[in-house]
């Protein structure tokens, strides 16, 4: 018994300052701004705070901007995801292959996912630059029409192709996906005479189903909080509004917030958000009854 | 052996599609790199056009490029120290010691992985604007002590995958549950303190977005600066864009080498504790 409570005594010691962090810096504050989403706080005003309902979330609905601003992203979640979950697992599938070199190719595909943010940015802004980037010489000498790249046509499809460039960072996973797949199911399968591609289709993809799960799931909570790709692309400076097309979700969140100071508005612009994340994340989950391959004596 | 394509012999069509998508990923980065080598003003080129610093000369004379970077080097530090060694010590915990509300409390880690972080920063923001926290580097001491919720998942994979005999062996010759930790555990797990260590070092040294909320452009780290301040021609608005990418490489670098130098790790790092839990 005695060992029991210095067992319970020396567990909570060691996690306290995560635990502490947590309330102080996570939890308070999270509550703290729910609790002001429902105020009308703009800046200068934390002392006599109005109460006003759901006035905000009421708004959010009403605001043809933010509407508009969510279309966009959902757009840009159903390109940027299913393509970005395709590439990873598409690449993993050929480092799978016993090639010569993997290690090569693997810190390859991996790199563009490390490059810091604005680094990329700055890179991706020459290669579309409009007077004289590299994408538009490259189609001049291939005698094709240049194209506008951050302009109000094509600043979206800029802004996936750019977001896809960095989706390599998804082949480790697959990777370590693909080596749990236990060798027997293959050479069972050879045995029984199977092809290449129905190996793929009925061992190597349902088996890896869990792990597009969780691809599925983090991608769309990374796809609807971008913001800082859209801004640095396309706008001028971080407090300059990007043109339409990339006038995503969360950018606009971060122009009511830093740009026009309407915290409790733009407050209520990110719990909005995290309400549909949340229930996207349950239409996933549930659906992956249907398409998820669950080994039955294992929990999740 | 067969996989799922092919046979280990390797069909040459998979060669060709593997260094068709390394030319397509490497291809951003290889042109910025010669062009921010190309002399000052020339047109965009697609081959190399000799090596010419006046580029990288600009981007770390324009603005005061070094004191933004000793900026950067001072908030890694504080996140290193901090919380490399608290995520360890926490998934320890969690890993090798039984406790009530064990359980509760790891999902309550894992929940938080799933939290967008702007959530929590502007209430954070404008607490600490409360209370006179701006444009200090105290959050970051803060932040760290807490550790961060992916590294205690990774310490937490690999310390329950260690034999419980080790334990038993250490509390036999009387090691206390701390010594166990310090000197058992920790020194068998360098290759996820490596990672650890990597992670966050690329986490903070590109990481813009916070130091611009919370600090003042003094105390910028070189990110925040250059996505702030622009190299701009004289008296015009004119962006000069061979110097700006010149700058992002400089940015670039440190990240890169680190990459290499511990990719080993990460690689094992991920592939072994996997997602799968």
């Amino acid at each position: 018994m005695k060992d029991r409570t210095r067992r319970t005594f020396a567990f909570y010691l060691m996690v306290s300052p995560w635990l502490i962090v947590f309330l102080l810096f996570g939890l308070y504050p999270m509550l703290y701004g729910l609790f002001l989403s429902f105020t009308n706080y703009y800046g200068f005003n934390i002392h006599h705070l109005k109460f006003t309902g759901f006035h905000n979330y009421h708004n959010v609905f009403t605001d043809t901007d933010a509407m508009h601003a969510l279309g966009t992203t959902l757009v840009v979640t159903a390109f940027n995801v299913p393509l970005g979950v395709l590439l990873g697992l598409g690449l993993a599938l050929l480092l799978n292959v016993k090639v010569r070199g993997v290690g090569v190719y693997r810190t390859i595909f991996y790199l563009p996912s490390i490059v810091p943010a604005l680094s990329s940015v700055l890179m991706w802004k020459f290669m579309f630059s409009s007077n004289d980037g590299i994408l538009n010489n490259i189609l001049k000498l291939l005698h094709l029409p240049e194209v506008n790249w951050l302009g109000y046509d094509y600043a979206t499809v800029s802004l996936v192709m750019m977001l896809l460039w960095g989706a390599g960072g998804g082949v480790l996973i697959n990777l370590a996906g693909l080596k749990g797949i236990p060798r027997e199911l293959y050479e069972a399968a050879e045995i029984d005479g199977a092809s290449g591609l129905s190996r793929l289709t009925h061992i190597t993809l349902p088996l890896m189903t869990p792990v597009i799960f969780f691809n599925v799931i983090m991608g769309i909570i990374g796809s609807l909080q971008i913001y800082l790709q859209p801004i640095l692309l396309t706008g001028t400076e971080l407090l300059a509004r990007p043109i339409e097309p990339n006038y995503l979700y969360f950018v606009h969140a971060f122009q009511q917030i830093f740009a026009f100071q309407r915290f409790a508005y733009g407050m209520a612009l990110l719990w909005i958000l995290f309400l549909i994340i949340l229930l996207l994340s349950i239409v996933v989950f549930v659906t992956s009854k249907y398409w998820v391959h669950y080994e039955t004596d294992q929990e999740g | 052996m067969k996989t799922a394509i092919g046979d280990r012999k390797g069909n040459p069509v998979v060669y060709v599609v593997l260094v068709a998508f390394s030319a397509v990923f490497l291809f951003p980065m290889y042109l910025a790199i010669i062009n921010s080598l190309s002399p000052l003003m020339s047109t965009a080129a697609l081959l190399p056009n000799g090596f010419h610093f006046e580029n990288y000369k600009l981007a770390t004379t324009m603005i005061a490029f070094w004191s933004y970077a000793r900026n950067s080097i001072v908030i890694c530090s504080i996140s290193l120290c901090t919380s490399t060694l608290v995520s360890g010590l926490v998934g320890y915990a969690f890993a090798r010691i039984q406790a009530p509300g064990r359980g509760v409390l790891f999902m309550i880690v894992l929940s938080t992985m799933m939290l967008p972080g702007i959530v929590t920063q502007i209430p954070t923001y404008i607490l600490f604007h409360k209370y006179g926290l701006l444009d200090t580097y105290w959050p970051w001491l803060f932040w760290g002590l807490g550790g961060n919720a992916f590294f205690i998942f990774l310490y937490r994979q690999f310390f329950s995958s260690i034999p419980k005999e080790l334990e038993e062996a250490a509390r036999i010759d009387g090691c206390s549950i701390f010594r166990t930790y310090w000197n058992i555990f920790l020194p068998i797990s360098l290759p996820v303190v490596a990672t650890v260590s990597i992670m966050t070092f690329q986490g903070s040294w590109g990481d813009f977005m916070t130091p611009f909320m919370f600090l003042k452009q003094d105390h910028y780290p070189l990110a925040t600066a250059l996505s702030m301040i622009s190299y701009t021609a004289n008296g015009t608005k004119l962006v000069i864009q061979s110097v700006a990418t010149a700058a992002g490489i400089l940015l670039m670098l440190p990240v890169l080498a680190t990459f290499f130098l511990g990719q080993r790790y990460i690689v094992e790092g991920i592939v072994t504790t996997g997602v799968k839990g």
